[in-house]
């Protein structure tokens, strides 16, 4: 599903991953953990085509296509999904015609049919009561005025009428209540039909219990420096980090 | 005389109409300020070369096809500045006839309106050809068509004066399409008397014609005046637009779009003034210039002595959509009274790229987000528009340009 081979991407001429690889199969959720700063939403942004996220070496290939040289719009059309570690306001711009503008963008890149305003409004109502969200929050601006755990909970709505090949979901559970972490959880869940792929970045392991990750791994410095089971991220929750910047240094 | 006095002044008004002292009044006083120049403060980022390059014939015969328009309503189409629809067979409540002499350019003289931007106002008063008294009583719905056809290379001055009588209501819509290369320059008077509500809306397109038009607006005791102008831009264009709260309880609102593009020129001075206290006044305008499009937009809160209570907020926020445009924002505020509160807030800034990144990572393309992006910023003042039929009627087009 996604093949990153010794990836080197720069943000304003400042190398931020310095040969990353990592290859997730189809159905999996690998989760990847690491220090604050050490590249993972820079990792999200780059796999989600953000311009000024410049690869200079290395390669990305999803579903057997290079991604690298995709549009954003091209990238989610063919399955990408991003959950922002901040999702954006958007003042002005209607949540549920946001939503289905967009869906029905993607579906227009591939050749299909647009989905209609009323089918559209059952597909969204349906993840909305799912994530125990209020409907009043589709009549407002994209984002705007959400709390920081309706700002995550709209990113799986969106996910989940979306329906991606592969979502990252960048800290998707920070910030989030015990309950809503046990929603979300739900929502990531419910999308797991063995074909689908999740790469999960997250600081805590407690979201990972829910998940069972089939991978965990270590983004240090730019780059994976460890891999391994779910037991790997209980390991973290009591070690830190610090034995591994060393190791990696 | 200036030369461009000169040459606006050449072609003689007809003295037979019963106005021959104004157009006198308007002419001499028109000699003694002069027009504009680049040192005049209240004309310092719109010069009027477009017009002094310009040579006008007389005017021509035209019919230009009219819109249609979202609510019904008596329509009073002005082409090429002229009226032709039939002032006889309007219904009741609505009721058109020339303006009595001793009415005339009432504010012209009032010294509440000084001569901060008088030159035109002259012009008007010394060269308008018809003059028209609009009364409102009852519940009416207006729509004041202004076109100017293709081959318009004239010079017209329209002149009206909108009575509307205490406890009415009105919706006035004025629909103003130009394609034009002449000089429009009109003189509009609003009075809205005790306990009456307007809701005005201005929708304009302008081609090459220079639009000059100036409105005052005065209201009475517990009245409510709004107005929505949605400006699409045009060669040079510049509204007066006055709001003059006199009686306590009123309220005056303005909310404001105006879209730029190359070789556009759209400059706005608004006013609002608390003339008296327990009054309130909200204003917002917007500027989205592309191209090598220029906004001005000077927004006055005047509140006057012995105002207390009154509240006031003007916010203006603004997008440059290229290196070309320009957008020059000028609030003013002058206060004379202690017990108040007014605020302001002016920004003038960018699309932001990380909207536009979240909008295509959702697979909208660059073109499509940009234009869900310019209309999330654009149409938030025309929410304002209280009645729904007109609202989505201005955001329809506003939808179809971006
Ligand atoms: N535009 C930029 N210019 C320079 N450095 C940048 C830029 N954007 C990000 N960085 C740097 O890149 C590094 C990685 O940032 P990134 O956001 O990917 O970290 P992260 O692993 O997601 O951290 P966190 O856990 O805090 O979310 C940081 O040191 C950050 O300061
Ligand atoms: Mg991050």
């Amino acid at each position: 599903m996604l093949k990153i081979k010794d990836l080197h991407v720069s943000v304003d001429e400042q190398e931020i991953l310095k040969g990353l690889s990592l290859e997730v199969g189809e159905g999996e959720l690998h989760a990847v953990m690491g220090p604050n700063g050490s590249g993972k939403s820079t990792l999200g942004y780059t796999l989600a085509g953000r311009d000024d996220y410049e690869v200079t070496s290395g390669s990305i290939e999803f579903d057997g296509e290079d991604l690298v040289e995709m549009e954003p719009d091209e990238r989610a059309a063919a399955g990408v999904f991003l959950a922002f570690q901040y999702p954006v306001e958007i003042p002005g711009v209607n949540n549920a015609y946001f939503l289905r503008a967009a869906l029905n963008a993607q579906r227009k890149a591939r050749g299909e049919e647009e989905v209609d305003g009323v089918n559209f409004l059952k597909m969204v109502r349906e993840s909305l009561a799912e994530l125990e969200m209020d409907e009043s929050l589709l009549k407002r601006a994209v984002n705007e005025g959400f709390s920081g755990g309706e700002k995550k909970r709209n990113e799986i709505v969106q996910m989940a009428v979306l329906q991606p090949k592969l979502a990252i979901l960048d800290e998707t559970d920070s910030g989030l209540d015990i309950d809503a972490l046990k929603l979300v959880a739900d929502g990531i869940n419910r999308l797991r039909d063995g074909k689908r792929s999740f790469v999960v970045i997250t600081h805590y392991q407690r979201l990972l219990d829910y998940l069972t990750p089939d991978k965990v791994h270590v983004l240090s410095g730019g780059r994976i420096v460890e891999s391994g089971g779910p037991e790997l991220a209980h390991r973290l929750e009591s070690e830190g980090y610090g034995h591994l910047e060393r190791a990696s240094a | 005389m200036s030369a461009l006095a000169e040459k606006l002044m050449v072609t003689p008004v007809d003295e037979t109409s019963g106005y021959d002292t104004i157009h006198e009044l308007g002419q001499q006083r028109l000699m003694q300020y002069g027009f504009p120049d680049m040192k005049t403060e209240e004309w310092k980022y719109t010069p009027l070369r477009v017009l002094e390059k310009r040579a006008f014939q007389d005017p021509i015969e035209a019919t230009t096809a009219l819109p249609s328009w979202p609510v019904d309503g008596v329509v009073l189409h002005f082409e090429q500045g002229v009226l032709t629809s039939d002032p006889a067979t309007l219904p009741e409540g609505v009721k058109l006839s020339p303006i009595s002499p001793d009415l005339l350019g009432k504010k012209d003289y009032d010294p509440l309106y000084g001569q901060r931007e008088g030159a035109f106002g002259w012009l008007n008063l010394a060269k308008f050809k018809q003059a028209w008294h609009l009364e409102i009583t009852g519940d009416q719905t207006v729509i004041l068509a202004t076109t100017l056809s293709k081959a318009f290379e004239a010079q017209v001055h329209p002149r009206l004066l909108i009575d509307v009588a205490a406890n009415a209501s009105l919706k006035l819509i004025e629909d103003q399409r130009d394609q034009g290369q002449g000089l429009i320059n009109i003189a509009c008077e609003i009075n809205v008397a005790e306990a009456a509500r307007v809701e005005h809306v201005i929708c304009r397109q302008n081609a090459e014609s220079v639009w000059i038009q100036r409105t005052d607006v005065d209201v009475a005791k517990d009245a409510d005046y709004r107005v929505s102008a949605f400006d699409r831009g045009g060669r040079l264009t510049r509204h007066d637009l006055n709001v003059h709260i006199k009686g306590a309880g009123a309220n005056g609102e303005i909310d404001g779009l105006v879209l730029l593009n190359d070789r556009q020129h759209v400059d706005w001075h608004t006013e609002i003034a608390h003339c008296v206290g327990h009054t309130n006044s909200r204003e917002a305008f917007r500027f989205l210039a592309d191209g090598s499009g220029v906004g001005v937009l000077n927004g006055r809160i005047h509140i006057h002595p012995d105002s207390d209570d009154s509240h006031s907020d003007l916010n203006t926020a603004n997008l440059l959509l290229s290196d070309d445009a320009r957008i020059n924002i000028k609030p003013e505020l002058e206060i004379y009274s202690e017990e108040v509160t007014a605020s302001h807030g002016a920004t003038i800034g960018q699309l932001d790229e990380g909207s536009l990144f979240y909008m295509r990572s959702r697979g909208l393309t660059e073109a499509e987000g940009l234009a869900l992006l310019k209309f999330g910023f654009a149409a938030e003042p025309m929410m304002q528009i209280q009645t729904p039929e007109i609202r989505e009627w201005v955001l329809g087009q506003l939808k179809e340009v971006l």
